[in-house]
């Protein structure tokens, strides 16, 4: 049935329309095309190809002294599976895992490019303030004492209450757990996140 | 998700992504999953190309996913309840309903035909715009292609009917017989990579982790767990009725800086933690923005410089830098119930630190680190072991560290049909022991409410959670436990039963942390939280069989006074929350247009992590405005030119028109990952010097509406109104 049709617009007042033609069709076609390219290319860009290849090769082999990190890509709910290779603690490459169980192999555009999650010249680089309107770079001790300090002081003058939580569907269980925990801990249930919208 | 849980137990995805290469039919209502998870769709293809499944798509928006559809349906936005209980009228006047599935295992079935008989072909055609004959033939498509699936996303929960919505999809399953079977289920594709996790773990308002809910029970259950004085806890509250309450919840907790609508609370939000969240999510985003400055502090934490960080003028604001979770280690749960460990790659860059030593640091500094961390050492597998412990009511407790890490490296093993492992050190587990998975040795669960199986092998029937009876409004009285002779394989007990309890005097299976009760129950062959009937009705919601209501803000006034909204709400999480005072028929006049927003696959969630990416960035550099080629011409508006759009909550954004017939006459949609522009103005000079995102540009949710769900106070972003004019 699927191959048939098939696209019924329920748009009122427009009739239904035929807009794919048979995808067996339409396959066969693309790999004749294909196949004929591949020809011509061939013959003409042969020696380039033969170098492209040797070069290919190459860049398969690890990274001397790599090791190679089984990890879950951390942006959608389908678990893709990532394998990080690394050396001398850098995160140098990314491969697909083809036998994840799961992802197979494939990745969208975000998660092949996960290893710029922590490669992005974008990152926050150490803890910040601002001040008369402008941020100023200070230190985790000062940040936190300060946070500390004024998290103590609104809670002794307007209660637990006084502070809202709003934790994140982009950590660990474990992380998530403890932030619960951490609302629980300070006697407020106003936490919450990304789930809730 | 409330939903959900409330017709069978659990508010999660039933079967896996996987399984739907056994679907017959791929129903999909409110998902982009095309763009919002794109590695799912090979298994969509596969029952399509494989199985020659119909894939319908139900949707205003002529999706990229519409685009594999078989079938595609466009709906008008905010009416989902009306059309699936027109499928469901269609299907049960023509006989095709699972007579036997519904005589065994589902409760008000007659009190919900008969709320369904209202919504005839006509009627559903009058308010969702789909044609009356497309009710009649996909309905017919449903009956004759079975097993099907179901799949949601945001598309069908954002609305003031969310929870009325995803029980419509839910019952239309049990009315079909697709419930527990390989193959069908509802299939509820979550968002980011731990939603499900974090869910479960109740990183929500209403509920302490695993579902426990606040009354005094849970609290008692939990401070077992944490081997802490319940005295004590209580201490930490102002009161003992704060301990109890609901809190403020994402949606609308800047209504506890603002108060623009009355709160319900003795004190005003005075400071915020916002701990790897995205303020630009937030509808009506410039009444966030307003919170930032009556705020005394703020602290944000996240790898990136979030929107927020561009908003705001007082000196209230603090930004650390936690790590990526590529940084750090832990576990994971995937939209399928599986969990995974996400090993750690790299240490820590530059200077940011990872959540878990942040959140140490701060909780030392208030003065609470010895009981917090009282059984946890070796972070995180402690508190994974911690979690294992408490959590019992979704059997989070046979899902050890060890076991997670040991699937993660072997994932090799298991077969991607069944997820099961085939030889190897998981032999005969599946895939990261989907939740509940009751012991230590017990193999997960990879569909919920299947009884072909025995429990012990991760079958289990419908969980009893509503009680043994009922009697209906109209006195009917009906058993709630499953019929006679209606169990998993091997039950002691042949038919249903309630939960187990007293197996360990005065606790039940969710509090007995020795775990005997539930160790009990498996080795009985039967499920530790009973057997019961899946519910059509249920009594504590005030529609006890969904309804159609038109959107609070709806284009059409003569169904506004058919379909009126609730009565408001006056402690709807702490905040009086409208519904009824907020409905008002004239609005369309001034405001035409509904507003819809949704996902694009370069970017994700608030956008800072991937307008931080250039690559992304670069692939998908601009804000827009999805506009029909009738209402450009109309409006005298051009292809790439700039327009303004208005919300009647005061909102204002200026991008640029996509003309595309993508989206109706009457409908104009917009991606949401966009921040860093406001009103026409751009804020790149308030980021941190050399932190501005690659890309900028206007958030959509500056002109989202006011509107939540009944039940959750989800906000309702997928059904408002606008106006449109040439900037």
């Amino acid at each position: 049935m699927a191959r048939k049709k098939i696209f019924n617009n329920s748009i009122p007042g427009k009739r239904s329309r035929r807009v794919t033609i048979n995808p067996r069709m339409a396959r066969r076609s693309f790999l004749k095309l294909s196949a004929a390219a591949a020809a011509v290319s061939t013959a003409a860009l042969a020696p380039t190809l033969t170098r492209k290849v040797s070069a290919q090769t190459k860049a398969k082999e690890p990274y001397p002294g790599s090791k190679k990190v089984k990890t879950i890509c951390t942006y959608c709910s389908v678990g893709c599976g990532i394998i990080a290779e690394v050396q001398n603690g850098v995160w140098v490459r990314q491969e697909v895992a083809t036998d994840h169980p799961v992802s197979r192999g494939g990745h969208c555009c975000k998660g092949a490019g996960a290893i710029d999650m922590v490669t992005s010249e974008k990152r926050l680089k150490s803890p910040m303030k601002r001040v008369g309107g402008k941020w100023q770079k200070i230190s985790w001790d000062q940040a936190l004492d300060e946070i500390a300090a004024k998290l103590l002081e609104i809670r002794e003058q307007d209660g637990p209450d006084a502070l809202h939580f709003n934790g994140s569907a982009k950590v660990s269980n474990e992380m998530a757990y403890l932030q619960r925990k951490f609302a629980a801990f300070w006697g407020s249930n106003n936490i919450d996140h990304q789930a809730r919208i | 998700m409330a939903g959900v849980a409330n017709t069978w137990g659990y508010g999660a995805m039933t079967n896996s992504l996987n399984d739907i290469r056994h679907s017959k039919l791929v129903f999909m209502i409110g998902s982009n999953a095309a763009e919002a998870h794109p590695v799912a769709m090979q298994y969509i293809l596969h029952a399509k190309e494989v199985n020659n499944a119909p894939v319908i798509v139900v949707d205003p928006r002529f999706t990229k996913l519409a685009a594999k559809a078989t079938d595609y349906v466009r709906i008008r936005p905010g009416t989902d309840t009306a059309f699936v209980m027109g499928l469901i009228n269609q299907i049960v006047s023509n006989g095709w309903h699972d007579e036997e599935f519904i005589r065994a295992r589902v409760a008000g079935f007659p009190e919900m035909v008969k709320v369904a008989s209202h919504y005839t072909p006509e009627v559903v055609e009058d308010i969702t715009g789909i044609p009356a004959s497309e009710v009649v033939r996909i309905a017919k498509l449903m009956a004759t292609h079975r097993p099907g699936t179901v799949v949601w996303c945001m598309g069908g929960t954002q609305h003031s009917i969310g929870s009325s919505n995803t029980r419509a999809f839910c019952i239309l399953q049990l009315v079909l017989g697709n419930m527990g079977v390989s193959g069908g289920g509802t299939n509820i594709f979550r968002g980011h990579d731990n939603v499900q996790g974090a869910t479960d773990m109740c990183v929500l308002s209403h509920s302490l982790p695993g579902y426990y809910g606040l009354k005094d029970g849970s609290w008692k259950h939990w401070c077992r767990v944490w081997d802490v004085d319940f005295d004590w806890i209580k201490s930490r509250f102002h009161s003992k009725e704060y301990m109890n309450k609901k809190g403020f919840t994402l949606a609308r907790w800047y209504e506890g800086v603002n108060q623009d609508d009355k709160i319900t609370q003795y004190t005003p939000i005075k400071a915020l933690i916002q701990w790897g969240c995205a303020g630009n999510s937030n509808s009506q985003m410039a009444k966030v923005k307003k919170a930032m400055d009556k705020l005394e502090l703020v602290v944000i934490v996240d790898p990136f410089a979030p929107a927020m960080s561009a908003w705001g003028d007082k000196d209230n604001v603090y930004l650390l830098p936690c790590s990526s979770q590529y940084e750090t280690s832990g576990s994971l749960t995937s939209t399928s119930r599986q969990f995974q460990w996400r090993f750690k790659v790299v240490d820590p860059v530059y200077e940011s630190r990872d959540d878990y030593a942040i959140m140490a640091e701060l909780v030392k500094r208030l003065g609470f680190a010895d009981k917090f961390y009282k059984n946890i050492k070796q972070v995180p597998e402690d508190i994974t072991r911690e979690i294992c412990k408490g959590t019992l009511t979704i059997g989070y407790n046979g899902a050890l560290p060890e076991r997670i890490k040991k699937h993660t490296l072997n994932w090799h093993t298991f077969d991607i049909d069944t997820l099961e492992a085939k030889g190897g050190p998981c032999d005969g587990e599946y895939y990261g022991l989907p939740w509940p998975c009751w012991t230590e040795t017990h193999p997960g669960t990879p569909i919920l409410y299947d009884i072909s199986k025995p429990v012990a092998r991760g079958g289990l029937p419908f969980r009893a959670r509503f009680g043994t009876k009922i009697t209906y409004k109209d006195g009917r009285t009906e058993n709630l436990l499953a019929a006679e002779g209606v169990a998993n394989p091997g039950s002691k007990v042949k038919g249903g039963y309630p939960e187990f309890k007293d197996i360990v005097p005065g606790t039940n299976w969710k509090t007995d942390l020795s775990q005997k009760t539930i160790k009990e129950a498996i080795s009985r062959g039967m499920a530790p939280f009973g057997n019961a009937r899946a519910r059509c009705v249920v009594w504590t919601f005030p529609d006890q069989v969904p309804v159609h209501r038109e959107p609070l803000h709806s284009p059409r006034p003569d169904l506004i006074a058919k379909y009126p909204t609730y009565a408001d709400k006056p402690d709807h999480y702490r905040v009086y929350t409208k519904f009824k005072s907020e409905q008002n028929p004239e609005l369309v006049k001034k405001f035409p247009f509904v507003i819809i927003t949704g996902r694009m696959v370069e970017h994700m969630g608030g956008g800072a992590e991937t307008r931080g990416n250039k690559y992304l960035s670069e692939l998908q550099p601009e804000m827009y405005a999805e506009i029909n080629e009738r209402t450009a011409n109309n409006l005298g508006i051009m292809h790439g030119q700039m327009i303004w759009i208005e919300s009647p909550d005061g909102g204002r954004i200026k991008v640029k028109a996509k003309v595309t017939d993508r989206v109706d006459e009457h409908t104009i949609f917009l991606p949401f990952h966009f921040a860093g522009e406001f009103e026409g103005k751009s804020l790149m000079d308030r980021y941190p010097k050399g932190l501005e995102p690659y890309v900028t540009g206007e958030s959509a949710n500056v002109v989202t509406n006011y509107g939540y769900d009944i039940i959750t106070q989800i906000q309702a972003t997928k059904d408002g109104l606008c106006s449109v004019t040439p900037a």
